[in-house]
């Protein structure tokens, strides 16, 4: 374990459990999950279908309700939310990039970056947003309507959303899932720069090993439960560790 | 294939029942329409049968040629007939007035009770409910409703004025049933001896002889009998023949209350059929990928527009059938209805549900059902194999084709073209029915140009909500432009109801304003008194003697008419009668002139209506030869003309004295009372009442309560028309229901996106809800401007002047309840989106 007391923690759970349906028909999608994720790190969660990691995803942003365990993000505790709560705190802590439908189709570009800000009727930064858009390179694009984008162009945008209100964590489900390589490798750049340059934090779902090789961090889910983790993964480390689990 | 579309049926058998609910509704309507009056028919005929069934023949005077009025039957003749071998029995009838005087000392009501003969023995058609059937010359029985309202029971002895207008006791022997006849119904009835009825009536013989037979006699031999011992000047019929006639003039009577149903179900069904083409296309829209599908496994265009069809067929036998059972409650709903408001209908009788209603309701819901779905499925058939693998839904794009701006353009103009033709025109039944024609061309045009106008239309309603609902009211004007084709189908729904409740609402306020405008200045006073038998029937002069007396009263204006015809070499050219009267002597009778002036009216001259005016082809300055009754040929020369429309006068207007002379010291056709100003309305009325007392007969209307008593009509009729258009305006709401929950079901994704971007459940409910709201706002705006414009239009056929009036109240009224009605649909698919779970909806494809 590299973690160190030093570390701040963007998201910590503690012995996460999520339990679908009930009795026989039960699914133990998730069997008791301490993870923590470090702010200002980029880091991936990986595993075979059926693994957990969506759930667990879902979970750790509040999308989804837990049965056992707790989550924090930040210093708010959010198992214990109601639901209008965990909206507000979406609103202002948690950014979201899913695979695919991740802009609304009757908003122009700008409007779906600047989107989650108005919803929260907070005021953009406007140094941060030039620096978003400069650094997504969209300013061209921003008058576009989603329509009139490329897929990668559209996930940028997405991107560029969920860093503008300055969230303490985005999560990240499959962002390429839907993009040729050349975009894939655009979006994922353009992920790890965020990082980098804007100390943001990122969680990502995946299952391409090449995607999870841009995180500083790789967790690695095995039936619902923390199976292993990699730092400073390379494509080859994370398809090993794969090819490991799998056996 | 036809597995596949069963199967998909009934996995979605919600959508399919709520699809199934407009056309349910419209056929429900329609088959509803039929049974009440094939009921209300098959009751009359019944009725009728059963009376005709007691006549073998009925005896009729035949009218003279410019005869005013049928003749008696005279008394010789039903001596004659009695004579005729087969006869058993004969009986005459006769009815006329016979005021009924009511506790109050004064004749009841504003008609004369009707007075009508009962015969004796098996010819007798009265029905009594409780008591016997008069005797002696003493007795009387009265119907039910009379006796309830005016508290009268069998024993109380009762007032009742004969022709001459003097007063005669009879003793209540009897009640009975005035059954389906409307006019007994409405002024009431009381029943006498033949003889007495006569008398009452002051009858010189009968109206009608009824005759029966033998048993087993042949009806038409004895009428040919009768027929030939009478002579010429009767029409006689078998008693079945009469019933006939009279099935025939009543069902002539439910034809018209049929096609005025009809007319209404026929809105409701165009508007099923909009609400019930834009499902489908919705439905084909968001299936796009399982027809893509479909097409890739090897199904051909064909077999998947005969899926699509299959699927409005299903909808349609289902709905078609509901709407039946429906239509079955409505009718025996509606008859039990008008049994407790007693309405003179036959009730008891069976409902009716004959085989025409059974195969119009399946024709007509099947029809418009396919009939409507038939585009969409053409639309599902151009689907590629290829749609199969695409993940996201293409966003529809919307540009206003060649085609439909040339039709648009084309149908607008030619509406536009018709009304101003109409208008023009003016004042004929043909220039109403042109306007109609022009109204209903331009609302094709706007239902074509409509998904054009949705656009501007939601950024202009949107205004507001844009700016003070936040992201919400923003992403909800984004919605309702988004697919300007879909909203503009769901808004036009609710536009033609709304569209014609404005109109009639347009149509009743300006003719309540015309009509108030006429009746102030025909009747400028408080108070107007006049014989309850009208007619002939006068108002002595000392009653406007006595009132001049009264303090309260400030002035007292008599209105005197007598008939004249023109004299001279003026009587060749014109043979008719004319209506003379006087100039009333009174300070505030001051009439306008069009021409000329009252103030010239002195001896030996006259003031014509403008009608007169211009038949005769004479002006002011011109003479006018006339022949009175005390004086003979006067020459008149005439000083001024008047519209008919702003005096109650005569259209032969005399000086007071001039009239006097020329035909006697006749006594009042009507007299106007104005209270003394400062006087208390309620102590001007008792005032005239107490003068009025003596006179049974003369009966006392304000002036407010004839306004109160049309504007009553008025409102009834706004009711009516706006609980039939209601039917319309609910499909139409239904349709909004349908395509919310369709399109939040097509965009799951979208609202787990803003849910997950920290758009809060009430936040989403306001989205749809506000979207909803703008979609009704729109289609009622459209619906008032075309309203307005219409019923502004058909008012101008008029042939005179209107007083256009748009009730701003009431249109303000359709526009919020447009706008509820919207928030109202969207209130289940709002509650079921902002339900959804974030993570199942971001799962879903």
């Amino acid at each position: 374990m590299t973690i160190t007391t030093e570390v701040r923690h963007a998201v910590v759970a503690k012995g996460l459990a999520k339990i679908y349906g009930q009795g026989d028909a039960a699914v133990h999608a998730l069997r008791g999950v301490d993870v923590s994720f470090a702010t200002g790190a980029f880091t991936a969660i990986m595993g075979p279908s059926g693994s957990g990691k969506s759930t667990l995803m879902h979970c750790l942003a509040g999308l989804d309700t837990v049965t056992e365990g707790s989550v924090a993000i930040g210093d708010v505790e959010i198992t214990r939310l109601s639901d209008k709560q965990l909206t507000l705190l979406r609103r202002e802590r948690v950014g979201f990039v899913f695979q695919a439908f991740n802009l609304l189709p009757t908003l122009t570009a700008e409007q779906n970056i600047r989107l989650p800000l108005e919803i929260a009727g907070r005021q953009a930064d406007q140094v941060l947003f030039d620096r978003v858009i400069d650094t997504v390179g969209l300013r061209d694009r921003l008058s576009h309507r989603p329509s009139e984008l490329s897929g990668g162009q559209q996930q940028r945008v997405a991107v560029a959303r969920a860093l503008i209100s300055k969230p303490n964590v985005i999560f990240a489900d499959e962002p390429i899932g839907n993009l040729d390589s050349r975009s894939g490798a655009e979006v994922l750049a353009f992920l790890r720069h965020s990082v980098r340059e804007l100390g943001q934090t990122i969680v990502m779902v995946t299952h391409d090993p090449g995607a999870a090789s841009y995180a500083d961090r790789v967790v690695f889910l095995r039936d619902g439960l923390l199976v292993s983790e990699l730092t400073d993964p390379t494509p080859q480390t994370v398809l090993d560790m794969l090819l490991k689990l799998e056996a | 294939m036809l597995r596949t579309t069963l199967a998909g049926l009934r996995a979605h058998k919600l959508r399919l029942l709520l699809t199934s609910l407009a056309i349910t509704l419209g056929v429900g309507f329609i088959a509803g329409t039929f049974v009440l009056t094939d009921t209300i028919e098959v009751g009359f005929r019944q009725k009728f049968t059963a009376d005709a069934a007691k006549i073998s023949v009925a005896v009729f005077p035949k009218a003279e040629q410019n005869a005013q009025e049928l003749p008696f039957i005279p008394a010789e003749t039903l001596t004659k007939i009695r004579a005729v071998p087969g006869v058993t029995d004969a009986q005459g009838l006769v009815s006329g007035p016979t005021p009924l005087l009511g506790k109050d000392g004064k004749a009841a009501g504003n008609f004369p009770t009707t007075g009508l003969s009962v015969p004796s023995g098996p010819l007798n058609r009265v029905v009594l409910t409780s008591g016997v059937a008069p005797a002696k010359p003493t007795d009387a029985i009265m119907d039910d409703n009379t006796a309830q309202t005016r508290q009268f029971a069998i024993g109380a002895t009762i007032t009742v004025l004969d022709a001459k207008g003097a007063k005669n006791d009879f003793t209540l022997v009897g009640l009975f049933d005035t059954g389906v006849d409307q006019q007994l119904g409405y002024t009431g009835a009381i029943g006498y001896t033949t003889d007495t009825a006569q008398r009452m009536i002051d009858a010189k013989g009968f109206r009608e002889v009824d005759v029966a037979g033998a048993d087993g006699a042949d009806p038409a031999q004895l009428r040919d009998a009768v027929a030939a011992a009478i002579g010429a000047g009767y029409e006689v019929k078998t008693g079945s023949e009469y019933a006939d006639e009279l099935a025939l003039q009543s069902n002539v009577d439910t034809g018209y209350l049929t096609l005025m149903l009809l007319l209404f179900g026929v809105i409701a069904m165009f508007v099923a059929a909009l609400v019930i083409y834009n499902t489908f296309n919705i439905l084909v829209a968001q299936r796009t990928r399982e027809m893509a599908l479909l097409r890739c496994i090897g199904a051909t265009r064909a077999q998947i527009f005969g899926s699509i069809l299959l699927e409005s067929v299903v909808v349609a036998v289902l709905s078609s059938g509901l709407g039946l059972l429906l239509g079955l409650g409505l009718g025996a709903g509606a008859m039990a209805a008008l049994g407790v408001l007693d309405a003179p209908v036959p009730v008891g009788a069976a409902i009716a549900l004959t085989p025409r209603t059974i195969i119009l309701a399946v024709v007509i819901g099947l029809v418009v059902t396919v009939g409507a779905a038939l585009l969409p499925a053409r639309a599902a058939t151009r689907v590629a194999p290829i749609a199969a693998l695409r993940s996201q839904v293409e966003e529809q794009t919307f540009k206003a084709g060649l085609v439909r701006t040339v039709f648009a353009t084309l149908f607008l103009l030619a509406g536009t073209g018709l009304t101003v033709a109409g208008v023009t025109t003016g004042g004929s039944q043909e220039s109403l029915i042109i306007i109609m024609a022009g109204g209903g061309v331009f609302f094709l045009g706007v239902l074509v140009i409509s998904p054009v106008l949705m656009r501007p239309l939601a950024s202009f309603v949107g205004w507001l909500p844009r700016r003070l609902f936040g992201v919400p009211g923003k992403l909800s004007v984004d919605n309702a432009r988004r697919n300007p084709k879909r909203a503009a189908t769901t808004t036009v729904a609710l536009t033609i109801g709304v569209t014609l409740m404005t109109l009639i609402s347009v149509i009743t306020a300006t003719t309540r304003a015309t009509v108030k405008a006429q009746l102030d200045a025909q009747f400028p006073v408080d108070y107007m008194i006049s014989d309850q038998r009208g007619g002939d029937s006068l108002v002595p002069r000392a009653l406007a003697d006595q009132l001049r007396q009264r303090p309260e009263v400030g002035s007292v204006i008599e209105m005197r008419r007598a008939d004249a015809r023109l004299a001279g070499p003026d009587a060749a050219l014109d043979t008719s009668r004319y209506q003379v009267g006087n100039f009333p002597i009174a300070p505030d009778f001051r009439p306008q002139a069009t021409t000329g002036s009252f103030g010239d009216l002195v001896a030996g001259t006259a003031a014509l209506n403008d009608d007169v005016s211009r038949d005769l082809g004479r002006k002011v300055g011109d003479t006018l030869q006339l022949t009175t009754k005390e004086a003979g040929p006067v020459t008149l020369k005439i000083v001024a003309t008047f519209d008919r429309e702003s005096t109650d006068q005569a259209p032969i207007t005399l000086p007071d004295a001039d009239f006097e002379r020329y035909f006697g010291r006749l006594d009042n056709a009507g007299v106007y009372v104005n209270a003394k100003d400062g006087v208390a309305s309620d102590v001007a009325r008792r005032a005239v009442e107490a003068v009025a007392q003596p006179y049974p007969t003369a009966l006392v209307v304000s002036a407010t309560e004839l306004r109160g008593e049309f504007d009553d009509a008025l409102d009834m009729m706004l009711m009516i028309f706006g609980g039939l258009l209601g039917l319309a305006i609910l499909i139409s709401i239904l349709g909004i229901a349908n395509t919310l929950s369709l399109s939040v079901h097509e965009r799951t994704h979208e609202s787990a996106l803003l849910r997950a971007l920290g758009l809060t459940r009430p936040q989403l409910r306001h989205m749809l809800s506000l979207e909803a709201l703008l979609l009704g706002l729109i289609g009622a705006l459209i619906g008032i401007t075309l309203g307005t414009v219409f019923g502004w239009a058909a008012m101008q056929t008029f042939p005179f002047e209107v007083l256009f009036r748009a009730p701003v109240d009431q249109i303000l009224v359709f526009l919020v309840l447009s706008g509820l009605a919207g928030v109202l649909a969207a209130l289940l698919p709002a509650r079921r989106a902002s339900r959804a779970s974030i993570v199942d909806a971001l799962a879903s494809t």
